[in-house]
């Protein structure tokens, strides 16, 4: 027979022959059973994968990874309070060599995709992908940004998802569960990763013009010649440009309101919103601004102004007036013009004033508080906010004006003489492309070298761009909703320039990030090691970076010859968004900023549109000392956070940390209970603050004041402050000398550990400040363990400043009106100071007056800006001394990056 | 301090930690503090919905584990997560009146309507469709704090992990609703405040109004379109 019985036709009936089946007597079978193990192979498989898929679910081991916000609630599932190590899962690795889990806790940035993918090919099998939060599952509410992947499914195979943003840690504890669940249910037979027909490796995707996925490479390539984007952005809306504020000189002599200007540039928008053409009305300041557009109602209406000041404290007209009357004496008559209470200055003449205010000023202006650029409709305006260490509070402004076309803006850089500027002016680089001509290293800071765009130019619009302003158009059609996705020819969020040639060229391994902070050979010389000195990337993906912070190093031995920090893998995109958001709207995006100090992050905020509001916002009594009582709060969760993993990083690994943070959960339990978020707390409103205090909250807030905190306070500062490891690791280390921190522009604890008295609540006070009894604390070393010991004292001050206001605070309305979404913020220039956990926390907002958007949204973000000193804080210490240097600048990543 | 003592402190601080984790008072009895001093029990579940709320209170030591998912914290009455939309119990009436506002103080934009429409065309004070995309959505609550008609409110359930998003992650106007009874139970304190019960008190009286009207309807509401055309 040719064709063997025993393998029956394939697509015939088989045959069975009678001898093949066997009857076997009931009973006896039942008895076989009973004695002997019977099975089938389906049986005994079931049974493998019981203790096969036991053994896997009950040791998901993560892998040591946090992106933003959501790692932070991640760290808090591991802690004690939840405790993740119940579900095995404890072990949070490292290396992803080591890990079955990813947690993708927070948004995914371009800038980060390529490492994430990285990460996951090199995890073993069997591996999972935990998306945690909305940012992670889909964007979140960052998906509008440039910077941002939408969903980390576009890449990787993702097993659970978890809504929430962030979840809190019981939800993340609920997703693992349902992982488990889904690991219950997977049986031998079909894992993907014994099939040798799944691929499971990610290609590693590029950063070239935007993130391009080299797995839809030739469709991309075919779609950005086609000129999708270019075609689909001609149909839009852009958003309007207003121009730069002129001299008070030129205007009508309206003085006590100078409302002409601004409404002249008012009416502009309005014409452009009209669609008319500006040129059209002509630029006459009173003839715009005494004829409104005809059947206009709503321009009809006269825009408010808001007071001309830089800040809420400065220097003030007369002294403004009389700085420029010196200036222009000293340094050549036109030097300084007083433009909106700013000086405006040439861009020619910006070093001798630069060095005439630090120098030879009756107040010397050393302090560069803040550097940011906006963009008008005829020129890009770089601004500097100046204060004085001696004089604190005569804040003042200087305003330099370059060419508006990309890449055409020149000015000299202050790098020289306040060394501050330098990430600063790299970050008005990246966003504007505004050169600075002398800057040692001008190169991207937050965008990789080699992206096709200046992000923060007016004419630049995002891959997902809808409108100038929200609300946006619906999303509904025909009973459907569609994601923001499918607004793009490229149905992801990405835009590369029709023009681009290099596909080609892209290379994954290529490093458009780093390649440029490449610390130079022999910035110090280690004398009795002659060894060659080498480049060690460290980061983004690192655990004691606190976050996805990269520093390039160069290293001899182990001694650290170099250093240049690499970041912006957390880009979101922040003020971006928030040029799009109405005021209101930026709230709870502020919360995201430092995500460990929300409610810092939001009195900053609202101070700012406050001082554009005026009286209109004017704060009530009880809002006032609720605002310094959840501030205050804030910054004791953040500073046992910073002293917890201070010591994380010197190598005591996670138990300090645990007993720090215990106090912050029952300071997080008050925030949620007062305004519904442990995290994201969106608590404060232009006014005031979102809810009243509910019942019985001012007695548990009294209660952990007065019995906990300083009882765990003095417990950290017993075991800590004379501990010899902490000693012996901490004194002498990452030295900055108070001229130093004041030259590199440094903030909170940083500047004040090397001995500088100044405390924004104390230099420029804001809210209630002044009325409380506080001591500003300053160290006298400058090294890690003095801004160690600053932080612990100042929770003791803290504590005393909420003894006051938990016990004072009076009975009364939260907000100065009724509460509504619409807000009306008259046009001009604010720019807040507040002393935020990390340092001055600073927003600079400029309103237009009539779109209820801001039209430029700046962060003065003190983790950013610290970061200037690390360098110097950092040569001729070893790797290991780094990370305690960094962790003793106590930065957050989403504030560095925004 | 000698050399060495550091750490043996250490571990001494560790160890005192981890005894005083089970002792009550003066250390007389092995229970695990927190919610209601239940003895340590690791064999019996509590039933779904039962499960001990452990709210830690300031006098305590340290830090009570909370073991999720047989122990809870406490869910405060103003913690949100994601929107609702309430219909009213006793006549199945959806509040949302798709005034839009949500939508417009949405900050990320996710939230998107279309109102309803009657059989002559007209609109009516309904959402139609009501979209919530749960991946863009920022759980700042600003939809339910400026929602004038209280319809649109922050629910507590966080226990919604799932295993897909491309298909379940939008929420249609079916996913979002729940009973006024069940946002009565979430919100207790918001259901009783002055507010809230003044609103419900207007839109039942609007109500009673109607049904007036359309029970008089057949006798003097027929004439009306007639009139219009």
């Amino acid at each position: 027979m040719s064709t063997p019985a025993t393998h029956p036709p394939r697509n015939g009936p088989s045959v069975i022959r009678p001898e093949w089946t066997v009857t076997i007597d009931p009973v006896l079978q039942k008895e076989l059973e009973r004695h002997v193990l019977v099975t089938d192979w389906n049986k005994l498989i079931g049974l493998v994968d019981t203790i096969y898929n036991w053994g896997r679910r009950s040791s998901l081991w993560p892998l040591g990874f946090g992106l933003a916000c959501c790692a932070i609630e991640m760290i808090c599932t591991a802690s004690s309070r939840f405790d993740i190590a119940r579900f095995g899962a404890e072990v949070f690795r490292g290396s992803p060599r080591q890990a079955d889990v990813m947690i993708v806790s927070g948004t995914v940035t371009k800038t980060m995709m390529p490492m994430i993918a990285r990460l996951y090919d090199q995890m073993p099998e069997p591996k999972y992908v935990i998306s945690m939060g909305a940012c992670a599952t889909g964007g979140g509410p960052f998906k509008e940004g440039y910077n941002v992947v939408s969903g980390i499914d576009k890449y990787l195979p993702v097993d659970v998802y978890i809504p929430g943003c962030p979840p809190t840690p019981q939800a993340l504890l609920h997703g693992l569960m349902a992982l488990q669940k889904k690991i219950d249910g997977e049986t031998i037979t079909d894992l993907p990763w014994y099939r040798r027909d799944v691929e499971r490796e990610i290609p590693v995707p590029v950063l070239g013009p935007d993130l391009i996925d080299l797995r839809t490479l030739e469709i991309t390539a075919e779609r950005t010649a086609l000129g999708l984007i270019e075609a689909r952005e001609a149909t839009l809306e852009k958003p309007p440009r207003i121009p730069a504020p002129q001299p008070a000189a030129a205007e009508p002599a309206e003085d006590a309101a100078p409302a002409a200007p601004p409404s002249s540039k008012l009416d502009k928008i309005r014409a452009r919103v009209q669609g008319t053409n500006p040129a059209a009305q002509g630029d006459g300041e009173t003839s715009a601004a005494s004829a409104p557009p005809k059947s206009a109602p709503r321009a009809a209406r006269k825009p408010k102004v808001a007071p001309v000041m830089p800040s809420l404290r400065w220097l003030g007209d007369e002294g403004l007036a009389a700085l420029a009357d010196r200036i222009n004496a000293e340094l050549g008559p036109g030097t300084a013009t007083i433009v909106q209470a700013a000086l405006l200055i040439p861009a020619d003449k910006l070093l001798e004033v630069a060095r005439f205010l630090r120098d030879s000023n009756v107040i010397r202006y050393d302090y560069l508080a803040s550097l940011q650029s906006v963009h008008y409709e005829d020129c890009i305006e770089v601004t500097y906010h100046l204060d004085s260490t001696s004089r604190p509070g005569s804040l003042i402004e200087l305003r330099v004006r370059v060419a508006e076309p990309e890449g055409q803006g020149k000015l000299p850089s202050v790098v020289s003489i306040w060394p501050g500027a330098d990430f600063q002016e790299r970050e008005v680089y990246d966003m504007m492309g505004v050169r600075f001509l002398g800057h040692p290293n001008l190169t991207r800071i937050l965008m990789w070298e080699g992206f096709a765009y200046h992000p923060l130019r007016k004419d630049y619009l995002e891959p997902y761009y809808e409108g100038p302003t929200k609300v946006l158009e619906s999303r509904v059609e025909d009973g459907q909703h569609f994601r923001g996705e499918e607004l793009n020819p490229h149905g992801t969020n990405i835009k590369i320039p029709q023009s681009y040639q290099g596909w080609n060229s892209l290379d994954p391994d290529a490093d458009p990030k780093g390649v440029h902070l490449i610390p130079p050979s022999a910035a110090v010389q280690v004398a009795e090691i002659d060894s060659e000195s080498f480049v060690l990337s460290m980061g983004p993906q690192h655990p004691s970076t606190h976050g996805v912070f990269r520093m390039n190093l160069r290293v001899d031995g182990e001694t650290v010859v170099g250093l240049k920090p690499v970041m912006g893998y957390m880009h979101r995109n922040h003020e971006k968004i928030g040029e799009r958001n109405t005021f209101l709207m930026n709230f709870p995006f502020t919360d995201r900023l430092d995500y460990l100090t929300s409610m810092a992050n939001n009195w900053g905020y609202a101070l700012a549109v406050e001082q554009l509001m005026g009286d209109d916002a004017k704060v009530p009594e009880r809002a006032e000392y609720i605002r310094v009582i959840m501030a205050e709060l804030t910054r004791i969760a953040s500073h046992m956070w910073s002293i917890g993993f201070l010591l994380n990083d010197l190598g005591a690994f996670f138990t300090p940390a645990l007993y720090a943070i215990e106090e912050r959960e029952l300071i997080l339990d008050l925030f949620e209970w007062a305004s519904g978020s442990r995290m994201m707390c969106n608590y404060f409103r232009f006014g005031g603050v979102a809810f009243d205090l509910p019942d019985g909250w001012l007695d548990r807030c009294q209660a952990i004041v007065y019995d906990r905190l300083e009882r765990r306070i003095d417990e950290l500062d017993r075991y800590l402050s004379g501990n010899e490891i902490l000693l012996e690791r901490c004194r002498g280390v990452g030295v900055l000398t108070a001229e130093q921190a004041i030259a590199l522009s440094t903030s909170g604890p940083v500047l004040r550990g090397s001995g500088v008295k100044y405390d924004i609540r104390r230099a420029a006070p804001y809210g209630i400040y002044d009325r409380f009894d506080f001591d500003v604390i300053t160290g006298t070393r400058g090294d890690i363990y003095d801004r160690y010991l600053v932080r612990l004292q100042e929770m003791r001050q803290s504590v005393k400043i909420l003894k006051h206001a938990v016990h004072d605070i009076p009975e009364g309305p939260i907000l100065p009106g009724k509460k509504s979404y619409q807000i009306k913020v008259p046009a001009g220039e604010a720019y807040s100071r507040t002393e935020a956990p990390k340092g001055e926390l600073g927003f600079y907002v400029i309103s237009d007056g009539t779109t209820g958007t801001a039209y430029r949204y700046h962060v003065r973000s003190p983790s950013f800006i610290n970061l200037t000193a690390l360098e110097t804080m950092c040569l001729g210490h070893t790797v290991a001394d780094v990370v305690g240097i960094l962790g003793s600048l106590d930065i957050v990543l989403g504030e560095v990056d925004r | 301090m000698g050399l060495g003592t550091g750490i043996l402190t250490g571990h001494l601080v560790t160890l005192r930690r981890f005894l005083r984790t089970f002792l009550v008072g003066q250390g007389r009895t092995l229970k695990r503090r927190g919610g209601g001093h239940q003895p340590l029990d690791f064999f019996r579940k509590p039933a779904p919905g039962t499960e001990p709320v452990i709210d830690q209170g300031p006098t305590t030591e340290g830090l009570f584990t909370v073991e999720y998912p047989d122990e809870r914290l406490p869910t405060r009455e103003r913690f949100r997560v994601l929107p609702v939309l309430i219909y009213d119990d006793e006549d199945g009436y959806v509040r949302c009146t798709s005034c839009n506002i949500c939508a417009k103080v949405c900050p990320p934009q996710c939230i998107w309507m279309t109102h309803a429409q009657g059989p002559d065309g007209n609109p009516v004070p309904m959402p139609e469709d009501f979209f919530i995309d749960m991946d863009v959505c920022m759980n700042c609550g600003f939809c339910a704090e400026y929602c004038p008609f209280d319809a649109i409110k922050m629910d507590q359930n966080f226990e919604q992990s799932n295993y897909e998003r491309h298909q379940t992650h939008i929420y249609s106007l079916q996913d979002l609703l729940v009973s006024s009874t069940y946002y009565a139970q979430t919100h207790p304190e918001a259901w009783a405040s002055a507010d809230e019960v003044a609103e419900r008190n207007k839109v039942k009286k609007k109500k009673d109004q109607r049904l007036q009207k359309a029970l008089a309807g057949p006798a003097s509401g027929r004439p009306a379109p007639a009139a219009v055309s």
